[in-house]
């Protein structure tokens, strides 16, 4: 398979008071286009960091990211800000819902950025509301729904921009088990219909069975790579 | 990221703290109103002088007189220009120039109906009196063509009395109190009149003759000086003139030519021992010619290039200059409180938006990741603190606008006093145009330089740390 995404020597070490901590030891990793891939790992073994350079949110202190052969480590800030916004979306823990704003405009937010007409990202906005089963919560504020619900927004809005690639930091860690399974039902679905790329970080290896691919990491530096149908 | 999205963002953002952004915009709007307020002020002192300053003439009129311009230690410059046609010539050609027109002043007992008094006359170019900005509130003005007819000045009817009134008071039965300027005789009556102009001559003051002039119109203005004066075509008084200094020895007899002589020689008449041969002015000299000017600028502009050329002149626009100088000293101190106000206003909104990014440190964290540029939180912020200013620039100039009327309200009492009867009072606070224009300009600039910094620091937020799981 082409690589999609290629993470090639990526080192990341952080200043904690007196301590050096090496966050990535030397990362090296090929995804390829349409795949769903967990990074397993426990509290601080780099599995978070990774992702955020992926994302291009951080600057690795050495190695690089390419994204079909364009590097986004090498990346100029405002450059970066356009390709989150055309081509990632985010699905975060604590779903980072604008409190302010309804179901609707928090979809439709990232299309904001990019300069989309009122009408044309609200209306997309509630159609993949409305696929997700939020019909009735449209005009919520994210403090009137629940859990699940939120999650279910936060979904939406990584999905709005038809971005290539997702990533989904504990996208169910808040979430009880029966709202997990709703969720990651969902999410699979929807990455396996529009074929986009799925990078998850999470600690819970119940949610491993759904990805491609598992990667397990600890201190910084991959330790299993596991493919689909081997393992399960 | 679209405009219109911004301003909506930004004005709903405002809103989530209601009681903090009321306040902020209490505090612009105190801050615009004292600005406008104090610099209404300055504007208002400026116009009532400058009104009061029009009631005595017209500000783009010039008086080019005869005499010669002295240095500050009171010493003679240059040589007397002379005022004939080849001056009105030069200062014709002058840029700014409207209208010139010589003019030989003169005067003497007139007699109409049954009333008796006294006229100063002006012989002007009757051409030009359009021109030179008088306007007739009763028949017309002088034209082209035009003979033994005269303009009289509103006030001018106050000099005449009844025949029979001036014989009870030469025998002592009345006393003369003056032109009574309360009981004022309508200058209409004048109209159609024919004046008898009795002109005596110089050298001889039992010769005498008769000249007629019939009013074909009275001029407009009671304050200004030429509601005193009488204006005939320059050709008439040109013939009066003759006949007044028929047989007198050296030209005109000109009081102000004997000052000049005075004023060379160092205070004394001495003639004879001055050095230099006599400058006496030709007869047929003008006595001074009037010049009419675009606008008061050019009146300055104007006077300034006739005194380098060795012109007497005369306007009251020069007096207009050392009183703007010290309005705007007064403008500038008050629009400096005013502009305290604004100051603390502004430290306000700093205030408040370093609290609105503190509070919303997540958000802008989520925003960044989701796609916002730099520009795009730049602008959010920005806009919201614009959007302070804006309000607070509204509310204010709209409490300006009340507070200059309660001002102007209670000092109208105050204000009228000493003013003529049947003036229009002028408030003391005036919002023209564009000062209302200005302030909410600035107000809104004030807000968004205020929000420069706050926005500039929600820009450095790291999206990392605001996105970090908890």
């Amino acid at each position: 398979m082409a690589a999609f995404i290629e993470i090639k020597n990526l080192t990341k070490k952080y200043r904690l008071g007196q301590e050096i901590i090496t966050a990535l030891d030397n990362v090296n990793l090929s995804i390829a286009q349409g795949e769903f891939l967990c990074i397993l790992g426990t509290s601080g073994s780099g599995k978070t960091t990774l992702l955020h350079i992926m994302a291009g949110l951080e600057k690795p202190v050495r190695g690089e990211v390419l994204v079909k052969g364009v590097s986004l480590t090498k990346m100029k800030e405002k450059d970066m800000a356009y390709f989150r916004r055309k081509h990632m979306g985010f699905i975060f823990q604590s779903y980072n819902l604008i409190p302010t704003l309804t179901a609707v405009e928090n979809v439709a937010l990232p299309l904001i950025f990019d300069g989309v007409e009122k009408k044309e990202r609200e209306k997309r906005a509630r159609d993949l509301l409305i696929q997700l089963g939020l019909k009735e919560r449209l005009k919520n504020k994210p403090t009137e729904m629940s859990g699940g619900q939120q999650q279910r927004v936060s979904i939406a809005r990584a999905l709005v921009n038809n971005p290539k690639i997702i990533f989904a930091d504990e996208p169910t860690g808040n979430l009880d088990s029966k709202t997990t399974k709703e969720i990651m039902d969902i999410l699979y679905e929807r990455v396996k219909a529009s074929g986009v790329t799925l990078i998850m970080v999470t600690h819970d290896l119940d949610l491993a069975h759904y990805a491609d691919r598992v990667i397990h990491m600890v201190d910084g530096q991959i330790t299993k790579i596991v493919e689909k149908g081997v393992s399960a | 990221m679209n405009k219109l999205d911004i301003l909506k963002l930004a004005h709903r953002n405002l809103w989530r703290r209601k009681a903090r952004t009321i306040l902020t915009v209490v505090g612009v709007m105190i801050g615009t109103t004292a600005i406008v307020v104090m610099l209404s002020l300055g504007i208002g002192l400026k116009e009532s002088q400058r009104k009061s300053m029009e009631r005595w003439g017209d500000l783009n009129m010039i008086r080019v007189q005869q005499g010669i311009n002295f240095d500050r230690e009171g010493k003679p410059l240059g040589e007397a220009k002379k005022l004939d046609d080849a001056a009105v010539a030069e200062i014709k050609a002058i840029e700014g120039v409207v209208a010139v027109s010589p003019a030989y002043e003169s005067g003497g007992e007139a007699k109409f109906g049954r009333k008796r008094g006294h006229i100063q006359l002006i012989g002007i170019d009757p051409e030009e009196m359009v021109n030179l900005e008088f306007t007739a509130s009763l028949g017309r003005l002088l034209k082209a063509g035009d003979r033994n007819v005269m303009v009289v000045g509103s006030q001018v009817i106050n000099n005449f009395r009844d025949e029979a009134e001036i014989r009870k008071m030469q025998r002592g039965m009345m006393f003369y109190e003056g032109p009574r300027r309360l009981e004022r005789k309508d200058p209409g009556e004048m109209m159609d009149q024919r004046i008898a102009m009795e002109i005596r001559n110089n050298s001889n003051h039992e010769k005498k003759r008769i000249f007629n002039f019939q009013v074909v119109g009275v001029l407009e203005g009671e304050f200004k000086q030429h509601a005193y004066q009488a204006y005939a075509p320059i050709e008439d008084i040109k013939r009066m003139r003759k006949f007044m200094m028929e047989g007198t020895q050296n030209g005109g007899g000109d009081p102000r030519m004997m000052r000049e002589i005075a004023m060379k020689t160092g205070g004394e008449v001495r003639a004879t021992s001055s050095r230099r041969p006599m400058q006496g002015y030709d007869p047929d000299d003008y006595n001074f010619l009037l010049v009419r000017t675009e606008d008061v600028t050019k009146t300055r502009e104007v006077s300034d290039i006739l005194r380098e050329r060795g012109y007497n002149t005369y306007s009251i626009a020069d007096q207009l200059e050392g009183i703007e100088k010290t309005s705007r000293t007064i403008q500038a101190i008050l629009g400096g409180i005013g502009g305290i106000t604004l100051l603390v206003a502004a430290i306000g909104i700093t205030n408040t938006m370093i609290m609105s990014i503190y509070e919303r440190t997540k958000e802008i964290g989520i925003m960044k990741v989701i796609g916002a540029t730099f520009q795009d939180i730049h602008a959010m912020f920005l806009a919201e603190a614009g959007l302070i200013g804006l309000m607070g620039g509204t509310i204010g100039l709209g409490l300006s606008y009340l507070v200059s009327y309660i001002i102007n309200h209670f000092s109208r009492n105050f204000m009228s006093r000493g003013l003529p009867p049947g003036e229009e009072v002028m408030g003391i606070s005036l919002i023209p145009p564009y000062l209302a224009l200005f302030a909410m300009a600035f107000a809104v600039l004030i807000g968004v330089i205020a929000g420069l910094y706050p926005a500039n620091r929600a820009v450095r937020l790291s999206p990392i740390n605001a996105i970090r799981n908890e």
